[in-house]
């Protein structure tokens, strides 16, 4: 072997495989549009796109049982890897089919191809096990999505980037802090280091502290969350179907490898609390803020605030069963949100009109179908049976109550109360009244085969899943 | 003689002391250009505290870091100029208080 690349095995290419291949793929977008004929860019931008994030997701599952590292311990792949990067791949796919009206023609190959490298910097998140990987990924992740938000012409687009732009570059900055803090722990940038639980203690508990309230931020935790809805709702549809899962796949990534990997174990518990009070707050907080909501992007935004607080409910007390069904709900929340993306875009046509509430009167009338669909993503993000919301709440629940975080379970089923009021007022709009707005013309509408399937394998997985819950095994994360 | 004539907490408290003049400049600043500037102020405080605990330790991975921090950090100011100016480009003067279609 060449001394050159003697510092990267063969492991090395096979753990970093993914990223690469995600990595790369946004150039042959970008050189196929300027290729491809002028009618055919959309077209081909989109299906190279989708190729490459299932070639990556292919790739990824290869490495089940191998648990190798890149960049000298930076990078672990590993179970734990695959499942988040999984789920980010699966966000950015089913996201696509949202995307017919990102920007003008001319710019959807750009566009999808700051989608692909932001996919590539929650793919580095999930794997990232040293604090220089966690920041490349992340900021990878957020530079490319401040660029897409403000990729539609609405001014509200630019609003909702200049908001994100500011909000989420000052949680990079507190987040940052934080990292040099816990750099200065231990002298080394690794997360094992700090598993010794050999550095100094004040600045551990200082520096994690500050990382975590940059991650709470990220996450959109209450009371963090502010910029949240106003993101979701000036953003392009598929911007925000995007940023509603792979955002938070790559930064609960992070956070459970932190949680659960490198926190020295004496401190662990007493460091985490904050984060398991900021879990409860969201689940109480994001419920309670949607219940006021009148635009469809909002209300999810609220939602998935309330969400991701189950999700990291389910991680209290720092399990191995939690993390199993922290997982589970992850998976499910990527397909029951984005199913509701998917119908939210099924019913905008030219503009942002199917994200208004009021055009959701009498769909059940109008589109029997839309509404049908819809019905069953809102009693999923409900936590109703037969759906995987049930089982994933069931199954949050049970580990909770297990790891001795009573009042959690308490506030997650007080936070599911509200929020079956929130969604069955929507659904009682969608059938009992039978007129609401002008009904769509029937034959203007055109065919939209591929939203349809998206939605369509969105729903038989919530379905599937509901009776199926298939908690993966070997997730435990590593830090070498 | 020592590696580390000053003390290096002086280093870490100057960086502290620069972390909350850029957090104080992000809540109380209403220009996004000045707003910018305080975020890069946080970037740096980060980058003075990393390379401060780097000759603790007398290790490069401080060092390394920062470049990196400063990589990323002019990066995110370019795309955050170019955001500013595509929001403001009709606007007289800017003030972020003025971006506020969206609430609720």
């Amino acid at each position: 072997m060449p001394t050159l690349i003697a510092p990267f095995g063969n492991a090395d290419w096979l753990a970093l495989a993914p990223v690469l291949v995600v990595a790369v793929a946004p150039l042959v977008v970008l050189l196929a549009d300027l290729l491809v004929p002028r009618a055919l860019r959309r077209t081909s931008a989109l299906a190279l796109t989708a190729l490459a994030l299932i070639v990556a997701g292919i790739v990824s599952l290869q490495g089940w049982g191998h648990p190798f590292s890149a960049f000298g311990g930076g990078f672990q792949a590993g179970g734990f890897t695959i499942v988040f990067q999984e789920v980010a791949l699966l966000g950015a796919l089913l996201s696509l089919p949202l995307a017919g009206r990102l920007g003008r023609d001319d710019q959807t190959g750009g566009g999808l191809a700051l989608l692909l490298w932001s996919t590539c910097g929650a793919l580095l998140m999930a794997g990232a096990s040293n604090l220089l990987t966690i920041f490349l990924g992340l900021e990878l992740l957020s530079l490319a999505l401040y660029c897409l938000c403000a990729l539609a012409a609405a001014p509200s687009a630019r609003e909702a980037a200049l908001k994100y732009l500011i909000l989420s570059s000052t949680a990079s900055g507190f987040m940052l802090y934080g990292m040099a803090l816990l750099f200065g722990a231990t002298g080394s940038a690794q997360l094992a280091a700090l598993a010794t639980g050999s550095g100094s203690h004040v600045l551990l508990a200082l520096g994690s502290g500050l990382f975590l309230v940059g991650f709470a931020f990220k996450l959109s935790l209450v009371p963090f969350h502010v910029w949240t809805p106003d993101v979701y709702e000036g953003a392009p549809l598929p911007i925000t179907a995007f940023m509603s899962v792979v955002t938070k796949a790559g930064a609960l990534a992070v956070l459970a490898r932190f949680a659960y990997a490198a926190l020295p174990q004496a401190d662990a518990q007493a460091l985490l609390i904050p984060i398991w009070v900021i879990a409860a707050l969201s689940m109480i907080g994001g419920n309670v803020g949607a219940l006021a909501q009148t635009d469809m992007k909002r209300l999810l935004a609220y939602s998935g605030i309330a969400q991701v607080g189950y999700v990291v409910a389910a991680l209290a007390g720092t399990t191995p069963l939690g993390l199993r069904y922290a997982m589970f709900y992850l998976v499910a929340y990527a397909f029951m949100n984005l199913g509701a993306f998917g119908i939210v875009g099924l019913l905008s046509r030219d503009h942002e009109e199917g994200s208004r509430l009021t055009a959701y009167a009498g769909l059940g009338h109008r589109r029997p179908f839309a509404a049908a669909a819809m019905t069953f993503f809102l009693l999923a993000l409900a936590g109703l049976p037969p759906t995987a919301g049930f089982t994933g709440k069931l199954l949050i629940l049970a580990s909770s109550v297990d790891a001795g975080y009573g009042w959690l379970a308490g506030v997650l089923i007080a936070g599911t109360a509200i929020s079956i009021y929130v969604y069955a007022k929507i659904i009682y709009a969608m059938y009992a009244r039978r007129t609401g707005t002008a009904p769509e013309a029937q034959a203007a509408r055109r065919p939209e085969p591929l939203r349809w399937l998206g939605v369509g394998i969105c729903a038989v997985a919530v379905f599937v899943m509901a009776f199926y819950p298939l908690a993966p095994s070997d997730v435990l994360p590593q830090v070498k | 003689m020592s590696p580390m004539p000053v003390d290096v907490l002086n280093y870490v408290l100057l960086s502290a002391v620069m972390f909350f003049i850029g957090v104080g400049g992000v809540i109380l600043r209403r220009n996004p250009l000045i707003v910018l500037m305080a975020i890069e102020l946080m970037f740096n405080a980060a980058n003075l505290a990393l390379i401060a605990f780097s000759r603790v330790y007398e290790n490069n991975a401080g060092h390394i870091f920062a470049f990196l921090v400063i990589t990323v950090a002019a990066a995110e100011a370019a795309i955050g100029l170019a955001i500013v100016v595509v929001v403001f480009r009709r606007a007289k003067h800017v003030d972020v208080d003025d971006v506020a279609g969206l609430h609720g």
